[in-house]
């Protein structure tokens, strides 16, 4: 107990350290300079970054260290792609963002407001309403339809009227296939089915960023291809920030605007898809490739 | 009320009758007293309607002789199907008596052959006669004849008590009449257990205790859920003193018999000069005590939904109280109805200790009833009665467990190996019938539930 928060104390003075992050201009400026040739996104003057990571650092019970130091700049409308081997941190990075687990160090930056060290928990639950998550485990509500899934944030976070959230639940359940099934239970719908339900219930809240922690990993192959499509269609005509943690190289090399490749907490590179799968710079990355393939 | 009234106003009439024409009145022929035997089956109390023996004695005074007695029960009494017994005892011994009895609907003759001298004691036992149906105080009066004429005989005091003949009266005594009933009842086991009369007689006395059986568990178990919530709530809250106190309570009433609350409660408040009514006083305890039970299943239920409820609650920006409230709460209720169903079974069954501090629930009149009779039909009746509310109960929760164990399907992580076959049971439209493996799987955190339930039960 008492090391546990030594090593909380330590943390905080290593997060001092690490010099602040910059003017948001510079910042951006930097960034693009630094990302430009390495994704697919089409940069606009001036544009900022949706999400900044800074010398991300993760410890938890403050002996393992899961992230190093992540470094990750996400662009408003870019589709990036998360890879790795097994425990490499992709979901601790992932949930760090939208603070299901505080970082250790380092900051992060949402549209430029800094979201590590002193949100008070109101300002953190605002944050997550711009922050969409889609789980491994789907994680539907399963006392609640499928309707009433995509309705709940939507009435009692947006704090909209009954009747604006359920035309909007049945909008995006259209979009992800599933209006015959509104009023289905969790319980009721396959895996699949249930994770385009939880796909419709982030986008419902309508997010800057969507983040997805493996979506496919959970279902059997037949299913896949039904989720896959729904978030290529996400990201191709709706224009979403999307970051996805994935194992679906094939859907990463179609959809990705950039592919980051993480291995013991770091980012060991990233790119263009066609570069990272064709060209890896690292002797880790083609080795997780081929390993993959 | 009426009868007495009416025969008081009799006596003080009579009274003044005598006064006015005999300044001293003495009896010649003294009513000693006038009893009626507690019919059969009617546990301690005489029916009317239904046969009793009634028993009259009176004792012939210094100087007189008396040559014949008149007996008179009111109207819709009857002697018409009476036999009578006539004793005349002089000391301990009896003395030979002729007599001859003549009986007519509500009045009885009994004329002796040799007049009855000083100093014996006449007993009349009419056998096979009836009582006023109507029930109430019935006083036999009447007349007697001595060597001077006819006299007034002295009321029968005090008055016999009766209770009216119900339709449940007059079935049994159609049960007593019946001949399967008597070759049921010389059965030694179903004549002591299961003996018909007292069956339905029970049920009818025992009812009152059900109700408030009854009364006394469903007015306490609000209170014990909202306790209960309350405690469950404490005791995964993040202050270690809170915590600490909804311990000290949970384990407390947890791992004392609730005999011994019941004592504690029921003697130790008047000690205090604190004074509740029994029955409200039953339902605190009972509240009490259910709600730390109440307490863990709640605990249990909010702890076995899983973490990915409460992330996904969070990813959509629900604060605290709005995920509880929204998400965990209602899932916990719908895991935690069976685990309540069963304490609250268990909380009916627990007000039978209630009877042990003069409670009158069931056990109390079913314990009184077979103290009576000597017969244990009146506890079997008491198990019915028991029975009636548990038994529907018992299969409500097996119905409720099932169909949880069912619709939680897909709640959390699923088996990826067995998602396939989910998979197949919706294609095929069918009701969701899916592998026995699967469900056990998925309700395991409410199996998690019921064996605290279990651990729970074995500690009442
Ligand atoms: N709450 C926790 N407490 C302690 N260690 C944790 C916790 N969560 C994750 N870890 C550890 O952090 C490491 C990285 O976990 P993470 O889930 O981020 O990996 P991942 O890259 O998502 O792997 P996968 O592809 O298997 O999902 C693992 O070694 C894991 O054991
Ligand atoms: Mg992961």
């Amino acid at each position: 107990m008492f090391d546990k928060a030594k090593a909380r104390v330590e943390a905080r003075q290593e997060a001092r350290r690490v010099p602040p992050a910059l003017d948001a201009e510079v910042a951006a400026a930097q960034a693009h300079e630094r990302d430009k040739g390495l994704t697919k996104h089409s940069f606009e003057p001036h544009e900022h970054p949706c999400v900044r990571i800074e010398h991300l650092m993760k410890t938890f019970d403050g002996e393992t260290q899961v992230l190093t130091d992540v470094n990750l700049t996400v662009w408003p409308g870019e589709v990036v792609c998360v890879l790795g081997p097994s425990g490499s941190g992709k979901s601790t990075m992932l949930r760090c963002i939208n603070l299901l687990e505080t970082p250790t160090a380092g900051h992060i930056l949402i549209e430029d407001n800094e979201i590590t060290g002193h949100l008070g928990t109101r300002e953190v639950n605002k944050l997550r309403q711009n922050l969409g998550m889609v789980f491994q485990s789907f994680n539907l509500f399963p006392h609640l339809s499928a309707k009433g899934n995509v309705m709940i944030g939507q009435t009692k976070v947006l704090k909209k009227s009954k009747a604006e959230a359920e035309a909007e639940a049945l909008k995006q359940l259209e979009a992800v296939g599933l209006l015959d099934r509104a009023d289905f239970k969790p319980a009721q719908l396959s895996g699949g089915q249930q994770q385009r339900v939880a796909i419709a219930r982030a986008v419902a809240m309508h997010p800057d960023v969507l983040l997805f922690d493996e979506p496919t990993s959970a279902l059997d192959p037949e299913l896949v291809r039904g989720v896959l499509d729904v978030m290529r269609d996400l990201a191709e005509n709706g224009g979403m920030t999307m970051i996805v943690v994935t194992h679906e190289m094939g859907f990463a090399r179609e959809v990705a605007d950039r592919v980051v490749f993480m291995e013991g907490g770091v980012v060991v590179e990233q790119g263009k898809p066609e570069d990272v799968f064709d060209h890896p710079q690292h002797a880790r990355t083609a080795e997780f490739l081929g390993s993959i393939k | 009320m009426d009868a007495r009234s009416r025969s008081v106003a009799c006596t003080i009439v009579l009274a003044l009758a005598f006064v006015c024409a005999l300044p001293v009145q003495a009896w010649g022929l003294t009513t000693n007293k006038a009893t009626a035997k507690p019919n059969e089956d009617g546990g301690s109390e005489v029916i009317g309607g239904l046969p009793t023996r009634l028993t009259w004695e009176g004792t012939v005074e210094e100087g007189e002789k008396v040559s014949s007695i008149h007996l008179e029960i009111p109207a819709d009494g009857s002697f018409a199907e009476s036999t009578t017994k006539v004793t005349a005892l002089e000391g301990l011994s009896r003395a030979p008596v002729e007599s001859e009895v003549s009986a007519d609907k509500n009045t009885l003759t009994v004329s002796f052959g040799e007049p009855i001298g000083e100093g014996l004691l006449i007993r009349l036992e009419i056998y096979n006669m009836t009582l006023p149906s109507t029930g109430g105080d019935v006083v036999v009066s009447g007349t007697y004849q001595n060597q001077d004429g006819e006299q007034k005989l002295k009321d029968s005091d005090p008055p016999i008590k009766t209770i009216a003949n119900t339709p449940l009266q007059s079935m049994v005594n159609w049960l007593d009449n019946q001949e399967w009933v008597k070759q049921w009842n010389a059965n030694q086991f179903l004549g002591m257990f299961l003996k018909p009369q007292l069956i339905l007689t029970s049920l009818s006395s025992l009812f009152p205790g059900w109700l408030l059986c009854l009364g006394i568990v469903i007015a306490s178990y609000p209170f014990a859920i909202l306790l209960g919530l309350v405690f469950a709530l404490m005791k995964i809250s993040r202050h270690r003193l809170v915590r600490a106190i909804a311990i000290i309570y949970i384990n407390t009433l947890r791992g004392t018999p609730l005999f011994l609350q019941i004592y504690i409660m029921f003697f130790g408040l008047p000690m205090m000069n604190i004074n509740i009514d029994n029955n409200v006083l039953g339902i605190i305890v009972m509240a009490i005590n259910s709600s730390a039970y109440l307490a863990e299943i709640f605990r249990a239920g909010i702890e076995s939904i899983p973490q990915g409820q409460y992330e996904a609650a969070a990813s959509l920006g629900m604060g605290h109280l709005q995920t509880m409230v929204n998400i965990i709460l209602p899932q916990t209720i719908r895991r935690v109805i069976p685990t309540v169903t069963s304490d609250f079974i268990m909380a009916f069954k627990d007000t039978s200790l209630l009877s042990s501090v003069g409670v009158m629930e069931l056990m109390m009149f079913s314990k009184n009833l077979t103290s009576v009779t000597g017969n244990m039909t009146p506890y079997v009746t008491a198990a019915i009665f028991y029975l009636i509310v548990t038994l529907p109960l018992i299969k409500v929760v097996s119905t409720i467990e099932k169909r949880i164990a069912k619709s939680e399907r897909g709640g959390g992580p699923r088996p990826k190996a067995k998602a396939k076959k989910a998979e197949v049971a919706v294609v095929d439209g069918q009701a969701v019938g899916a592998e026995p493996s699967l469900v056990e799987a998925l309700s395991a955190p409410f199996k998690a539930g019921t064996s605290v339930m279990g651990g729970t039960a074995s500690v009442r």
